[in-house]
């Protein structure tokens, strides 16, 4: 289905001939099937590169006048950032990538789409500050993470995560208009998303991200934290084998294991009530392996030894940073009290050493991406948040859907591999079940559709909140009237802010 | 005479006796009295009816009838005094008051959160979450028969910034009845299920799905809907507390210490009053004290407190007094244990940070018996500046600049600020009335345009600030045909 | 070589990631310079990246994409740096560069590639073997009376067509240091022929297997063990495609680290003081794509497991330390680092037969690396390829730059 010429043309007076294609081979880097589904993406009509908010802003126009949907996308880390329907363009924000201001007495940044985590991270650190970065890697864009999508990080426990941390947006709306909120509105300017009034912020995000359905949001400002760690990335080494080690006195990582997840579970609590902590949290298992390996076959070798799996089924892992020794000693004593009391033990020294070699884990998490290494099947599921206590009692009751997969060798053995991110100092957590399969599998599609169904089929029937229904109309029509109708006023809202249904209409 | 309302009201109120006990509906012309005006300057206006709902089933039934008859229903849940206008009707129609609705319905201090219902107030649940080692993040002072619901709501700032992670927190989730009379759960209290089959703790405030709807109920002014119950995050209560106290003379010097403080965490409670504010808190006779007070306290204190909690108290709280110390060494400030100007009143301060306000009248009213107070958000570095106009404002009217309280209250971790001014008013003379209202209108506008955000704009400012923010006021008014079609709830308020 | 066809395993594994347009974590140093790919940087659409070629590739080979206007040329614009294949190989079992290749060459297979300049250059190596179709008794004019060679020796110095017929002060150097360092070596006279580096990587494979099997019968016919080279492209030639041809029995070293190993063993000293603010561009097939090419040849089974097990070259090995040891060890030489060096290097742009085809390109790309080189205050940019010296100093001339290019072996041959 080919863009129409006179819409092609209109679009192309907005960027200029050099900012858009429809060739087939251009399309084509926006059409390929993600490893983990085996669904191809609908191809774009056409790819257009916008330079500024106006552009932006007559794009968008255009396509309300001929009906022609719109997505916008930077990365296209993830599948829900291509095209849910025949008749879309694609506006790739690559080129509206400045950071426009880091204000380091009010403490905060302001960017556009294009600004990757890797260039933002980086500059933020030789000024002494930092945000949340969400574990996807150095190329994708921090704005993207900020408002459109999810993603956790390991640093939430002393901090939240990114919904906390979004203050001023400049925001083509899906008609078109440009909508400042919170102190923008005021030109007060971007300390502040909230209000005037009731805050119209709530409409971007929520837990999951809009994935572009509602409108454009072209600049951004995020809130900073002071950083405690090196002004510049301390890396040894050549890739794939880097090391990063931070100063001791200051930064310490410990990683303990539990005899049960009742223990860790109040291990996690007690350190949030005593407020120590940068990073905590109980990481998954196999999804540690791959990080720690080069190569599929390394993975295989460190995995098929068992020490994982051992060591690492019920974990908590521990940064502290502090500003000075004294309070290092304080953060170390208190967490060696409540260890000791909830029977916690050091894992194996030769996983610790992998962490205190690879204190990236807390930063960027540049090798996030080997979690793919295995072929690319894999698949994250439950997603959501609520008490560490309630996250837990989900990660208790996984066994009773995992375990048939695994039986029937439809997915990696590994029932540990799900983890729990407390935030804001344990007042909330995150978990994720993360679970991986073969693409050698006939029918490999199926699997994580049905595993995912099963997960949700599980949190259903024990009245857990632990994950929420895919951005799709059937599955919120679906699952809405069990999460308090959400879907009826999530389409009215569509249907509101979006009456020509152009933005990224939900699949 | 009738009021035009008035046999609409009378069919109303008829009506209302099919969803409550005839007891809590009223129409006292008395008591009707007491909703009609507050102590701001929204004109006043006598509702025809006050209902007293008991639950969220009658709530729901009340806003259904509402609908039907096309009456507006102006919420309020807190007692008097009341100082924003929120809660005095524009239209007419029912006040619905949720005082009734007053359950603690669960305190976890394991997780460290309350679920209460709207009729819950400050001076009830503080002692509860004390029994239980717990504490809010409360604001300054509120009034005892303030309601908790209500104050997270409209995001009123609270004392501790390093609790606070945005402007919506410590509210989680929440109940609201929209003023279809659909009933909604937010956040992870939406599902799967039904509230007694649900067993998440309702703590995860985000969603459910892509949108942040408690976000739209937030310093709604009841406009979008009535929340029957909300979760608010407790903290853990200190075992042991140190109050510092930093006196400053210039204000152009008075914030950034706060925001080095902040930065690292060194400290819980932290605010900024001056002179007038603080003796009028401290005072004990009055006028005398207040004026004996207001004379030898400096110009502005900083008050700060550091605290162990559970472990190791007594080593946590020697590492933040030092970083205390060496933060204000490095600027050259030397906090003091003993409150300058007003020694022996420590013991009152702490007291004061971490309860309602427990005497009559309201401390704001203590001056003159009322108070219009200006409040807005700001950067922590403009702060200086808007003191500077404001004095500059206050210097053109026959109102004395020391009569003025000011309190600043730095939030989310220090990156913004609630920057207040209390204008102490004799509301007998109405000569000083109307003198201090064009001072409160010109000082707001002139806020307003060098950069103060009016975030929760009640009254006069909601004109000002939707005046100037046309893209805003459409995208506000599509939720509220979302929300409430028929603009039956408290109609006339912000930009509806 | 391998087929189009046994990177499919690479094709369908890609997830967007953005790794291969962006620099790697622990290498991030801020806004600029954060982009590694030369074409992406320019053009920004994803089908400008390794993953974007990658993506073509498998549309054309499920016969989704036809040869189409444009395509070829969009195919043969990319420089073949690697940076997008030791990026993604950071945290990936894929071979991206491989699978661009094996495109290319699938291209040239079907009558639709190379690009004319490229066929010319062909052409030239057939008729002259070397790419400037200069007379090949020429190739070594640099040869002057004052080197010493031994016709006995087992070491030999490959030049290359670049050193020899471009940059002969780069052969002279070299054969001066080798001889001060006490290394006996010879040279190949007319029996060198071009690397077959500009046909290996714009596709032309037939082209460039003739050019190494002779380059390896004179090697075997001369008893040759050791290759010398001072040729970035020559050095990753010989280790990174000669294997894919035959089995190496010969050891090939670069320039660099010979002298390494001289100054370590004390054959060479440095004396004269060179006072002067350096920074150094790691060319690509000395850096990230010089590790030697191990052939394999097996199943990948189940969640990705390769069997037998396949060595991965993942730029880990690469010339990176030899080079800046050498700098460092010459007096006066202060060394300032780059933001993109190493295996993140940012390409000069001469690579991939780009200069022939798309000059404005190559020119750009090596503007863009300037910019870098001046942003570190170096008075100079050094490198060890004849090829990143034509290209940089194009872009230099182009400008109002100060800055200056210098071959390492210039700097060395100086301060002897």
């Amino acid at each position: 289905m080919t863009l129409a010429k006179h819409i092609y043309q209109m679009l192309e007076s907005v960027v200029g001939p050099e900012y858009i294609s429809d060739r087939e081979y251009i399309l084509s880097a926006y059409r390929r099937p993600m490893p983990q589904i085996d669904k191809k993406p609908v191809s774009p009509q056409a790819v257009i590169l916008p330079g500024c908010t106006e552009e932006v802003q007559a794009i968008v126009r255009i396509c309300n006048r001929f009906h022609t949907k719109y997505i916008a996308t930077v990365t296209s880390l993830m599948p829900m950032a291509f095209p849910s329907e025949p008749g879309t363009v694609i506006l790739h924000m690559k080129r509206m990538n400045k950071i426009l201001e880091i204000n380091e007495e009010d403490r905060y940044t302001i960017i556009e789409p294009g600004v990757r985590h890797g260039q933002l991270k980086p500059e933020l650190m030789k000024r002494g500050l930092s945000y949340p970065v969400a574990s996807v890697g150095p190329g994708a864009s921090v704005l993207a993470n900020f408002t459109s999508t999810s993603g956790d990080h390991h640093v939430q426990h002393g901090t939240s995560r990114t919904n906390r941390y979004l203050l001023g947006l400049e925001w083509v709306l899906p008609t078109g208009e440009i909508l400042k909120v919170g102190s923008l509105a005021s030109d007060a300017g971007w300390f502040c998303p909230d209000g005037p009034g009731p805050s119209l912020r709530g409409l971007v995000k929520g837990w999951g991200g809009q994935w572009g359905s509602l409108g454009i949001f072209t600049k951004i400002a995020i809130g900073l934290d002071p950083w405690k760690g090196p002004k510049v990335m301390p890396a040894e080494g050549h890739s794939p084998s880097f090391k990063v080690r931070l100063p001791q006195d200051c930064h310490r990582m410990f990683i303990f294991k539990f005899p049960t997840l009742d223990k860790l579970r109040d291990a996690m609590i007690e350190i949030g009530k005593a407020e120590i902590g940068h990073a905590v949290l109980k990481f998954f298992n196999a999804t540690a392996a791959l990080l720690a390996t080069e190569s599929a076959n390394d993975f295989w070798e460190l995995w098929n030894s068992g020490l994982f799996q051992r060591e690492l089924a019920r974990p908590l892992y521990v940064y502290l940073a502090t500003w000075s020794r004294e309070e290092m000693a304080y953060e170390e004593n208190v967490l060696k009290d409540i260890i000791e009391e909830t029977g916690g033990e050091e894992v194996d020294e030769s996983i610790r050493r992998i962490y205190k070699d690879n204190m990236d884990f807390f930063i960027v998490v540049g090798f996030l991406q080997r979690t793919l290494r295995l072929g690319g099947g894999w698949s994250p599921t439950k997603l959501s948040g609520d008490s560490i206590s309630h996250m837990f009692e989900v990660g208790k009751a996984i066994p009773e859907f995992m375990g048939e997969f695994i039986e029937k060798g439809l997915i990696l053995n590994a029932p540990d591999n799900w983890q729990i991110i407390p935030m804001e100092y344990g007042h909330l957590a995150h978990i994720e079940l993360l679970f991986l399969f073969d693409r050698g599998l006939p029918n490999w599609g199926a699997i994580p559709l049905a595993f995912m169904k099963k997960s949700a089929e599980t949190d259903i029937r024990h009245g857990y909140h632990a994950s929420m229904p895919p951005n799709s109309q059937s599955l919120m029509e679906q699952l809405g009237p069990l999460y308090s109708n959400y879907h009826v006023w999530a389409m009215k809202i569509k249907e509101a802010f979006d009456p020509n249904m152009v933005s990224n209409p939900l699949p | 005479m009738m009021c035009p309302g008035e046999s609409i009201a009378e069919r109303f109120k008829d009506r209302l006796a099919e969803v409550t006990t005839t007891a809590n509906v009223v129409d006292d012309p008395r008591v009707l009295a007491g909703y009609s005006k507050d102590h701001s300057f929204v004109a006043k206006c006598r509702p025809w009816l006050l209902v007293y709902p008991e639950n969220k089933e009658e709530v729901q039934r009340i806003v259904r009838l509402a609908n039907e008859s096309k009456i507006p229903l102006v919420p309020v849940s807190s007692g008097s005094p009341r100082f924003h206008g929120d809660t005095v009707p524009s239209q007419g129609g029912v006040i619905v008051d949720l005082s009734r609705i007053n359950r603690i319905l669960k305190i976890d201090s394991r997780n460290r959160y309350a679920m209460v219902e709207p009729g819950v107030t400050y001076g009830e649940l503080i002692p509860e979450l004390k029994k239980q080692g717990l504490r809010l993040s409360a604001p300054l002072l509120p009034r005892p028969s303030k309601s908790v619901v209500t104050s997270r709501l409209e995001r009123e700032p609270v004392l501790i910034p390093k609790y606070q992670y945005d402007y919506l927190d410590p509210l989680l989730t929440l109940e609201v009845i929209y003023g279809t009379g659909d009933d909604f759960r937010t956040g992870s209290s939406s599902g799967p299920g039904t509230l007694e089959t649900l067993k998440s703790d309702k703590v995860n405030p985000w969603g459910p799905g892509s949108i942040d709807f408690f976000r739209f109920v937030s310093a709604a002014q009841g406009t979008m809907g009535l929340v029957t119950w909300a979760v608010t995050k407790t903290e853990v209560l200190p075992s042991i507390q140190s109050l510092y106290f930093i006196p400053i003379e210039d204000p152009d010097r008075l914030t950034f210490p706060m925001d080095q403080l902040l930065r690292r965490r060194a400290v819980d409670e932290c605010l900024a009053l001056n002179n007038v504010n603080l003796a009028t808190i401290l005072a004990e006779d009055w006028p005398e004290d207040f004026k004996e007070l207001k004379a030898k306290l400096p110009p502005w204190t900083i008050i700060t407190c550091v605290g162990g909690y559970q472990r190791r108290p007594e080593e946590r709280i020697g590492i933040q007094k030092k970083s205390l110390m060496k933060i204000c060494e490095n600027l050259r400030l030397k906090p003091q244990t003993t409150l300058p100007g007003a020694e022996g009143k420590e013991t009152l301060v702490l007291e004061l940070l971490s309860s309602p306000w427990n005497k009559e009248p309201y401390w704001k009213l203590r001056s003159k018996g009322s108070s219009r107070d200006i409040f807005f958000l700001t950067p922590l570095s403009k702060v200086s500046k808007f003191v500077g106009l404001m004095k500059g404002v206050v210097a053109k009217y026959c109102y004395s600049s020391d009569e003025v309280g000011c309190y600043i209250q730095p939030m989310v971790q220090g990156r913004g600020c609630h920057c207040e001014f209390n204008l102490p008013c004799d509301e007998s003379n109405p000569g000083e009335v109307a003198e201090v209202q064009k001072l409160f209108m010109e000082a707001s506008e002139t806020l307003l345009e060098n950069g103060a955000f009016f975030s929760r704009p009640y009254g006069p400012w909601a004109d000002m600030v939707y005046g100037r923010y046309a893209e805003g006021v459409a995208a506000l008014r599509k939720l509220k045909g979302i929300f409430d079609p028929n603009n039956i709830l408290n109609p006339g308020k912000l930009c509806f | 070589m391998d087929a189009l066809e046994n990177y499919v395993y690479t094709m369908v594994s890609c997830n967007h990631c953005g790794q291969c347009k962006w620099i790697l974590g622990p290498k991030m140093r801020g806004w600029k310079y954060a982009e590694i790919c030369p074409i992406h940087s320019r053009y920004h659409f994803d089908a400008y990246s390794g993953q974007g070629l990658i993506n073509i590739a498998q549309e054309l080979l499920e016969g989704e994409l036809k040869y189409e206007d444009g395509l070829i040329e969009h195919i043969y614009t990319c420089t073949t740096c690697g940076a997008c294949d030791i990026n993604c190989k950071s945290i990936r079992d894929m071979e991206v560069l491989d699978t661009i290749l094996a495109l290319r060459a699938r291209c040239v297979e079907d009558g639709q590639g190379p690009m004319p300049e490229h066929k010319e250059c062909a052409r030239l190596v057939e008729k002259d073997h070397n790419i400037y179709g200069r007379p090949h008794e020429q190739r070594f004019d640099w040869l002057s009376r004052d080197v010493q060679l031994s016709e006995e020796a087992r070491v030999v110095y490959f030049a290359g067509c670049a050193t020899s017929y471009l940059h002969p002060e780069i052969a002279h150097n070299t054969a001066r240091i080798l001889n001060a360092g006490g290394m006996e070596f010879k040279v190949m006279h007319a029996g060198e022929f071009c690397c077959g580096a500009p046909l290996w990587r714009t596709g032309q494979i037939e082209a460039s297997e003739k050019v190494v099997r002779h380059n390896l019968e004179t090697f075997r016919s001369q008893g040759i063990k050791t290759v010398i080279t001072s040729c970035a492209e020559c050095y990753g030639t010989f280790r990174g495609f000669y294997p894919r041809i035959a089995e190496l029995d010969f050891e090939v070293l670069h320039i660099t680290k010979v002298i390494q190993r001289m100054l370590k063993e004390g054959r060479l000293n440095l004396r004269k003081n060179l006072p002067m603010k350096v920074t150094y561009h790691d060319p690509c097939l000395l850096g990230r794509l010089s590790e030697p090419y191990i052939p394999w040849s097996g199943q990948i089974k189940a969640f990705g497991y390769h069997d037998p097990p396949k060595l991965w070259r993942r730029g880990t090995n690469g010339v990176y330390e030899a080079p800046r040891e050498v700098l460092k060890a010459i007096p006066g030489v202060v060394l300032i680092e780059m933001t993109r060096n190493e295996e993140n290097a940012f390409c000069c742009g001469a690579g991939g037969g780009v200069p022939m085809a798309f000059p404005d390109f190559a020119l750009w790309t090596a503007l863009e690396r300037i910019d870098e080189a001046r942003s570190t205050n170096a008075q100079a940019i050094v490198s060890c390829c004849p090829f990143c010296e034509s290209n940089l100093e194009k872009a230099i001339g182009t400008g109002n730059s100060t800055i200056r290019y210098y071959d390492l072996t210039e700097l060395v041959s100086n301060a002897l």
